[in-house]
């Protein structure tokens, strides 16, 4: 039976229900890209303080929109290997570790 | 106030939903800790903090260690509401918050993070034994709560939530008798 607590809670409920499971579990499935993804953001942020540099910079540096730059930045983002390269190369670093067998 | 059950049909964890916010105070709080944007900008916002508290200087490594923690973090969190072991996730938040008493304040964290001490908090106030509502939650980076804005705004938080539960009598007499006839 529910206690105290538990019925006052479900009288209190919202109508928007919990996502963070949802997103949690989305997190875990998608872990082994999304580490890519946020190593490439951790890089360009080492790369944009040895730099002194801000979003603006970056992004002009990379000649791309400082939107693209908040994607990049937020480690959330599933690149394609012709997007990384660009980087790489506009700024001269290598941004993932290398692949081994 | 408002709350929602973080897991459906289990009845330990719950957290809170404001009506200005589009998720609850639960799911917010691991959207940001996942998202090194964010991060970027809070640990430039306060970087003197990380470097006399933690004496880390590098935005990069910061950023790197909450992500990792952040995902260490939230697997418990997703794991824990299945089980009754949820008092072993939070601890008292201070020497005030004795379970023995009423709606203690409650935080939770990675204890056993390698390298630094983790600094990511999630503050719930404890109902009953196994029973949580998640407040909010915070990247601790000086000493006490108190004494940094970000910090102070959890702590009304938690404090609020309690006089709310308080107020609408949620406080249960018979578990506190239980409780205290075990010590």
């Amino acid at each position: 039976m529910a206690s105290k607590a538990i019925k006052f809670l479900e009288a209190h409920q919202s109508k928007t229900p919990s996502r963070f499971a949802e997103e949690a579990t989305w997190r875990k499935e998608n872990a082994s890209w999304l580490r890519w993804s946020r190593q490439l953001a951790v890089t360009l942020i080492g790369y944009m303080q040895d730099n002194g540099m801000k979003r603006a910079d970056l992004a002009s540096k990379l000649g791309v929109t400082p939107q693209y730059v908040s994607k990049l930045l937020s480690g959330t983002e599933n690149l394609s290997f012709k997007s990384i390269a660009n980087i790489e190369e506009k700024l001269g670093i290598s941004c993932l570790a290398i692949c081994k067998g | 106030m408002k709350f929602v059950r973080i897991i459906p049909k289990y009845n330990h964890l719950w957290a809170v939903k404001s009506p200005d916010e589009e998720a609850d105070e639960l799911t917010l709080l691991f959207r940001k800790w996942n998202n090194a944007e964010y991060l970027l900008d809070f640990f430039m916002e306060n970087f003197d903090d990380l470097k006399s508290f933690f004496k880390i200087e590098r935005l990069d490594q910061a950023v790197e260690d909450t992500l990792e923690d952040a995902e260490a973090l939230e697997e418990m969190v997703l794991d824990f509401p299945y089980t009754e072991n949820l008092d072993e996730l939070f601890k008292p938040l201070d020497i005030t918050d004795t379970r023995m008493s009423e709606l203690t304040r409650e935080k939770a964290r990675n204890w056993d993070r390698d390298t630094h001490a983790s600094w990511l908090r999630i503050y719930a106030i404890r109902l009953e034994p196994n029973v949580y509502v998640v407040t909010g939650g915070a990247i601790k980076l000086s000493r006490t709560m108190q004494e940094r804005e970000h910090t102070a705004l959890e702590l009304e938080k938690l404090n609020l939530c309690k006089a709310f539960l308080k107020a609408n009598g949620v406080f249960d007499q018979d578990s506190f008798v239980e409780l205290t006839n075990e010590e």
